[in-house]
């Protein structure tokens, strides 16, 4: 009938007015009032935490949204560390050519015997120069990472130092196995003659006789100074190790906030190292006469190993049954 | 010229993945780099927001300040490239990146992960426009061509916008008045600090 | 010299044999972040250049 019709479609169209209210106005709830806000994640954000949700796809580092820890990464890495190894590197190559200036070449006081005795076997300079000449090429190529970029790029334009650069990386990444391994080696036999004892505070407490003529603190294998050096590589290198690993196998630790502080160790670690062993390649090479037949033959002059290494000397005359033959000094009650 | 950038209203986004289709198909990336994705955050809890993420061409990129062979330049339009030819996988960018954007060919580092790849905002890279060396290298040039990026014209939302810095910021300003709420120009404050509102 | 020599000829053996080894076992993207709901043919190589 046409009277029921009307009535469904008044009801319908009343029914219709009842739920067609403005949106804004009437709604009990608000669609937004849990929504993620990028404000409020990016000021809740601790230091170094991110922003990260749910991905469908398998590489994992894609869930990471924002990182803005990757900026404080850049500050530090143009900052600051070109301000840390400038100071430590060049501070100490100022340091050494004033030592140069003012001490001279450590010189043999009592002149060269001619005669010689073996102070490190062809095993030991095997391990030192596999490490010494990993650590040079490590150095470098690393540098060429940090400073390549301003002091290098500008002299040879971006394609040739691009290709350098790659080769410095993989050169850089490979060698740096040989100089774990040599490493491990120089630890395990050298370790024993590195123990600190009486004899070095002695040592430390005449300077090592390092700024004046005629004093010669006695000293056994290695001098105080020495076991500072290798201290300074065997933690030093161990540190460098295992950022180093972390850094070529990334997928280890997967989270680039780790990776970052993981960088920053190496990158800091490197410069001291590097500052510390070219004070340790001066007084091997140009620093003291007769200092480095030590590692480049072996065989050292008698004359300079009673100045330097007195001690030594003792023991290792009587291990061979000669006579002791040092003249009458004071010798620091043990 | 204009300074181009991206910004994905996350209250539109439906987490469809056209724009990630349109840009693997666009470029022919090959499966395992991920130029684009999309992130959802609080999923499945109400509030849940997804937000599409690639390369945001930043003012005063943070990649391109720390490469040690110095491969980023930015064209005058405000897009962040690089060159693969002077890329020497090293991964610093990934490290310095806020938005995660550069992809390697290859994981685990060891010597080498490949060549960086990333969004280029379909605007190819320091080959001739163009041409197949460069699509070979880069992708796709939309830019060379006048067009826009394809992520952004295939988004079904059109919550993925594209575009003059100042006009789609406007056009997200508009919504944000219209509706009455916006969850914010995701990654505009990290990206452009010099004008994180548009 | 002929010890210093030697060292450098290991070093450079050493790195040369990781080299080798580690680049043997380093997987291409389209391997590592291939699941088990992918099945993933010519994974491609534009961009990427041949592998």
């Amino acid at each position: 009938m046409p009277g029921s019709f009307s009535i469904f479609k008044l009801a319908a169209f009343a029914l219709l007015l009842l739920f067609a209210q403005p949106a804004s106005a009437q709604l009990s709830f608000k669609p937004t009032a849990e929504a993620v806000q990028e404000d409020k994640l990016l000021n809740a954000l601790k230091e170094g935490d991110k922003i990260s949700g749910r991905i469908s796809i398998p590489d994992r580092n894609a869930a990471n949204l924002i990182q803005p820890a990757g900026r404080d990464w850049r500050d530090f890495h143009r900052g600051k560390l070109p301000w840390i190894g400038g100071i430590a590197i060049l501070g100490m190559v100022a340091l050494l050519a004033v030592f140069l200036m003012v001490r001279g070449r450590i010189r043999l006081q009592r002149g060269f015997s001619g005669k010689t005795i073996l102070r490190f076997a062809s095993f030991e300079r095997f391990t030192h120069w596999l490490t010494a000449s990993c650590f040079i090429i490590l150095a470098l190529s690393g540098l060429n990472v940090s400073f390549g970029r301003t002091l290098i790029l500008p002299l040879f334009g971006a394609d040739a130092f691009a290709a350098m650069s790659a080769w410095a990386k993989l050169a850089h990444n490979y060698l740096a196995f040989p100089f774990m391994l040599g490493l491990v080696v120089m630890f395990l036999i050298w370790i024993k003659d590195n123990i600190p004892g009486k004899v070095d505070i002695e040592w430390i407490k005449q300077g090592g006789g390092i700024l004046s003529n005629g004093k010669h603190p006695p000293a056994r294998r290695f001098n105080a100074g020495q076991k500072g050096i290798f201290w300074i590589v065997i933690i030093g290198g161990a540190l460098m190790s295992v950022s180093g690993w972390f850094l070529i196998f990334p997928y280890l630790i997967g989270n680039v906030t780790e990776l970052q502080v993981w960088t920053v160790i190496h990158a800091v670690i490197a410069m001291l190292f590097i500052a510390a062993m070219l004070a340790h390649i001066y007084i091997g090479s140009i620093g003291m006469e007769g200092a480095f037949d030590a590692m480049g033959t072996g065989e050292v002059d008698v004359n300079w190993a009673k100045e330097h290494h007195s001690l030594w000397v003792e023991e290792q005359q009587k291990k061979a049954g000669a006579p002791s033959d040092r003249t009458p000094h004071a010798v620091p009650a043990e | 010229m204009a300074r181009v950038k991206f910004l994905c209203d996350a209250d539109r986004c439906i987490e469809c993945n056209a724009c990630v289709t349109a840009c693997k198909n666009e470029h022919e990336v090959p499966w395992g780099i991920n130029r684009r994705r999309v992130v959802t955050i609080n999923d499945g809890k109400p509030g849940e927001r997804s937000v599409s993420m690639a390369c945001m061409h930043c003012t005063d990129a943070p990649c391109a300040a720390v490469c040690p062979v110095s491969c980023f330049y930015t064209t005058a339009d405000g897009v962040v490239l690089h060159s693969k030819d002077l890329c020497i996988g090293c991964g610093y960018c990934f490290y310095a990146c806020p938005f995660g954007a550069p992809q390697y060919p290859k994981v685990g580092n060891f010597g080498s992960r490949g060549k960086m790849d990333k969004c280029t905002y379909c605007a190819g890279g320091p080959e001739a426009d163009s041409t197949p060396a460069e699509y070979a290298k880069y992708g796709a040039n939309r830019l060379a061509e006048g067009k826009l990026p394809l992520c952004a014209e295939m988004c079904s939302t059109k919550s993925l916008l594209a575009g003059d810095c100042a006009i789609i910021a406007e056009i997200y300003k508009e919504r944000v008045m219209k509706r009455g709420y916006g969850s914010g120009m995701w990654g505009w404050k990290t990206a452009y600090s010099d004008s994180p509102t548009g | 010299m002929k010890v210093f020599i030697t060292a450098l000829a290991f070093a450079a053996i050493a790195a040369s044999v990781v080299a080798v080894t580690l680049n043997s076992i380093q997987e291409p993207s389209s391997v590592a972040f291939t699941t088990s709901g992918a099945r993933v043919g010519d994974p491609g190589n534009n961009l990427i250049g041949p592998s």
